[in-house]
């Protein structure tokens, strides 16, 4: 809660809150503020928006209502990106509490997986991923996921290095209590904030990634998401640039709302660690 | 001094990142050089003999280059137009055929064209490894040459003649016996460096840049070529043709270079012209395979219930913004020759779709679906995409809940013609003039599986089988024909498959280009009268 409310009160955090907070309601609530499926044929095709009332967005190619795609759209966005970034961070915590709290060999192996999937740009490996196993969206929260472990990896990694020397630790393992236990309940949630401030970051690339591999045709193709309906305005971006424009401005929108989430969520961390 | 070498040097870097960033050939005097056509290419073949590719991709080039014995026509006889072959006739038993050649062609090296190479292109290349001369010239035995002018094609069993004269502009490339015998025909330079006996050479091919063509100065037609130099630019941007002929960096973009959705703007340009004609014997078709091994589908009521689903008018108007045409049957309207109207058709009507599945026994779950399918659509065209889209909707509007899968042009050919791994698909196949080489293999059984475009639904029908089996050894060519209009019926009535729509291709031209689209291949023929007003 007194995290919370640090967060709150640094401008980046407020403003980043609350532009999640409205997107979650979107997504939420979608199927009530545009009931059916988003995909469906409604109107006359290539409608121009603000002129009809019923399409205020106005309709693309097929005459598919572009707002009703919009909000449908955000339930995807949010889900995907959020999915994959607590897959990343979930396996990326265990991987280096392990390799931290164990050491010697098992940590050199394991960091040396860590080293060679930063080396592989991780939208290639999302690309290849997907275009492999067929694109559905648990595939593609998983590709993404695949990208972005190995920061949260090393990062937990270098705190535990620094926290299983402390004296608490030091302690703990003197009055004999199990390595497990050690690992889980006294080094773990010491290592985590910082790891949780960089979460935020991987949930806005998870998001773009996500985005991406729509754009270039390996989205699902039965949920709508921002990347597809950007990739099909793009084909008619000279007369309708519509189609285009608003799906990007809600990415734009998404992602600076999660960038200044994360801004605010490190500023309230550092300054509460600051106090002693 | 120092000021003007750095301003100097500045432009230099300017004008280079300018260079470096459209990454394009310039022609710096494109303008001045009046007769020079250049156009846009949208693929660089590995394999430009067209002897042996019998592709669009490989004639749009090539065929300035190599020509066939016959090219196709709007009024000549038989829809044909003479080139290397001033005639042809057939044996009144079909098993062999007597060409007559041109006299004085000369092959670009300057030696004469005889019909030697005639015997040895057909022999040697079309029959064992052309794609489509492979079934033209299946029976193909021997061609006796009497004289540097006749070539006399024998078969093994009856060819009809409406078949070979049909499939001549597209399975008879001749390419020269003096460069090819005693060589690995497949691995021959010739085969890109091309040698033939057409109105441009090709004398330049920079990869990724442009192959150049020059004019021909002993072709055999009179006055021809118009044209000084081709220039074939490779573009492989689609949205970048239409902003090329607007900057007049190129003069004709064909095979719908230019998007269907730019044209409506792009045609109000002025100076330049927006052509559908020229591409009647490159029809195009779409349509919907349907895999008989799924319970649901091998029920001739729900193929009936989908044929009723599909909006035909608004795939013609939404997708193909209007160049289309909706189909009745499994043989286009630009095949005069063979198509036939009176088939049973499947107007668009939602109720009759949804009291037909009733009927089959399919009734409305709790959900309101009656059934799943797995649906997918080929990735070669935007439209064969987009109608993917309308299908699950059309779909979905009769209780069948489709689930669209995309793959790349690989997995998508695995997925549907090897591992049958589909419920539905949708593809464009090509109508190659004649049903025997085009449209009856989406229906013909008793085909192994990993044979791209052809019957891979596992449907099967005996009298349909027989029908098109007779066809292929029927030589009369009015009995020929009603064989193939009976197969249209029983297409139409039993639907193996459901053809939606029909289309071909757009040229866009600046209007200095003169006789543009005079044949029905015009963008893959020889282009020998083709000109620019200057």
């Amino acid at each position: 809660m007194r995290l919370l409310r640090d967060l709150v009160r640094t401008p980046e955090g407020a403003i980043g809150l609350g532009i999640l907070a409205a997107l979650m309601l979107v997504a939420l609530f979608a199927p009530v503020l545009s009931p059916g499926d988003p995909l469906r044929i409604t109107g006359r095709a290539l409608l121009p928006p603000f002129t009809d009332p019923a399409f205020p967005l106005g309709t693309d190619r097929l005459g598919r209502d572009v707002l009703a795609g919009i909000l449908h759209g955000t339930h995807t966005s949010l889900a995907v990106g959020l999915a994959a970034a607590l897959a990343a961070i979930a396996i990326g915590l265990c991987v280096g509490l392990t390799a931290g709290f164990a050491g010697g060999l098992v940590d050199e192996g394991l960091m040396r997986v860590v080293d060679a999937f930063q080396i592989v740009p991780s939208f290639l490996l999302a690309l290849a991923f997907v275009s492999v196993i067929g694109a559905s969206v648990p595939v593609v929260v998983l590709a993404i996921a695949l990208g972005a472990w190995a920061d949260p990896a090393r990062l937990t990694r270098a705190q535990v290095l620094s926290i299983r020397e402390r004296d608490y630790v030091a302690s703990a393992r003197v009055i004999g209590m199990h390595p497990a236990e050690i690992a889980f309940r006294e080094i773990l949630p010491n290592a985590l904030p910082p790891v949780l401030a960089l979460s935020a970051i991987i949930v806005a690339a998870a998001i773009l990634t996500e985005a991406a591999l729509s754009f270039l045709g390996l989205g699902d193709p039965n949920v709508v998401t921002w990347g597809s309906m950007i990739a099909e305005g793009r084909n008619i971006l000279r007369s309708s640039p519509s189609l285009s424009i608003f799906p990007g401005i809600a990415l734009v929108v998404t992602v600076v709302g999660v960038y200044l989430f994360s801004e605010g969520l490190t500023k309230a961390l550092s300054s509460r660690r600051l106090e002693p | 001094m120092t000021i003007a070498t750095l301003s100097r040097r500045t432009l230099l870097q300017a004008g280079g990142t300018l260079l470096a960033s459209t990454a394009l050939p310039t022609f710096a005097i494109a303008q001045g050089a009046g007769n020079r056509l250049i156009v846009a290419a949208d693929s660089e073949p590995k394999n430009l003999n067209p002897a042996i590719v019998a592709s669009n991709g490989v004639f749009f080039s090539a065929s300035k280059v190599v020509e066939p014995l016959a090219e196709a026509s709007f009024d000549g006889k038989d829809g044909l137009a003479p080139r290397l072959a001033t005639s042809w006739e057939g044996s009144a038993d079909g098993k062999s055929v007597t060409f007559k050649l041109r006299e004085g062609v000369k092959w670009h090296d300057g030696k004469p064209f005889t019909s030697a190479d005639v015997a040895y292109s057909a022999l040697n290349i079309w029959k064992p490894l052309q794609n489509l001369g492979r079934l033209v010239f299946a029976n193909l035995e021997a061609v006796d040459t009497p004289d540097a002018t006749t070539a006399v094609f024998k078969f093994s069993k009856p060819t009809p003649l409406q078949l070979i004269r049909n499939a001549l502009p597209v399975v008879s490339s001749v390419v020269p016996k003096h460069l090819y015998e005693g060589t690995d025909i497949a691995t021959n330079p010739a085969n890109v460096k091309l040698v033939g006996t057409g109105p441009f050479k090709l004398t330049e091919y920079k990869p990724g840049e442009y192959y150049r063509l020059t004019r021909n100065a002993d072709y055999w037609g009179k006055g021809e070529p118009k044209l000084d130099e081709i220039i074939f630019r490779v573009l492989p941007d689609r949205a970048g043709a239409g902003a090329a002929l607007e900057a007049e960096e190129i003069q004709l973009a064909a095979f719908s270079a230019v998007p269907l959705t730019d044209l409506a703007r792009i045609s109000k340009v002025p100076g330049i012209k927006v052509i559908s004609k020229g591409y009647e014997a490159l029809t195009y078709q779409l349509v919907v395979e349907i895999n008989h091994r799924r319970k649901e589908l091998a029920d001739v009521k729900v193929r009936q219930a989908i044929a009723h689903a599909i909006d035909k008018k608004f795939v013609v108007d939404t997708i193909f913004l209007g160049y289309a045409a909706a189909s009745t049957g499994p043989v286009p309207k630009n095949a005069p020759e063979f198509y036939d109207a009176s088939v049973p058709t499947y107007a668009f009507d939602t109720a009759k779709a949804n009291a037909l599945l009733d009927e089959a026994g399919y009734k409305k779950g709790a959900n309101g679906t009656r059934f799943s399918l797995k649906l997918r659509p080929a990735p070669y065209f935007n439209e064969t995409k987009q109608f993917g889209d309308y299908l699950r909707q059309a779909l979905a509007a009769v209780g069948i809940d489709a689930q669209l899968i995309n793959a790349d042009s690989a997995a998508h050919q695995k997925a549907v013609y090897t591992d049958h791994d589909f419920d539905l698909a949708i593809g464009p196949p090509v109508f190659r003039g004649d049903p025997a080489i085009s449209t009856t293999i989406l229906v013909r059984s008793g085909i192994p599986a990993g044979v791209p475009f052809s019957n891979q639904g596992g449907y099967e029908n005996k009298e349909l089988d027989g029908i098109i089996a007779k066809a292929a050894e029927t030589v009369d060519t009015a009995a020929r024909t009603e064989l193939y209009k009976q197969f249209q019926k029983i297409v139409a009535t039993d639907l193996p498959l459901i053809n939606v729509a029909e289309w071909g291709f757009i040229t866009v031209a600046r209007d200095t280009v003169q006789n543009v689209s005079n044949n029905p291949r015009w963008a893959v023929s020889n282009w020998s009268d083709t000109a620019l007003k200057s």
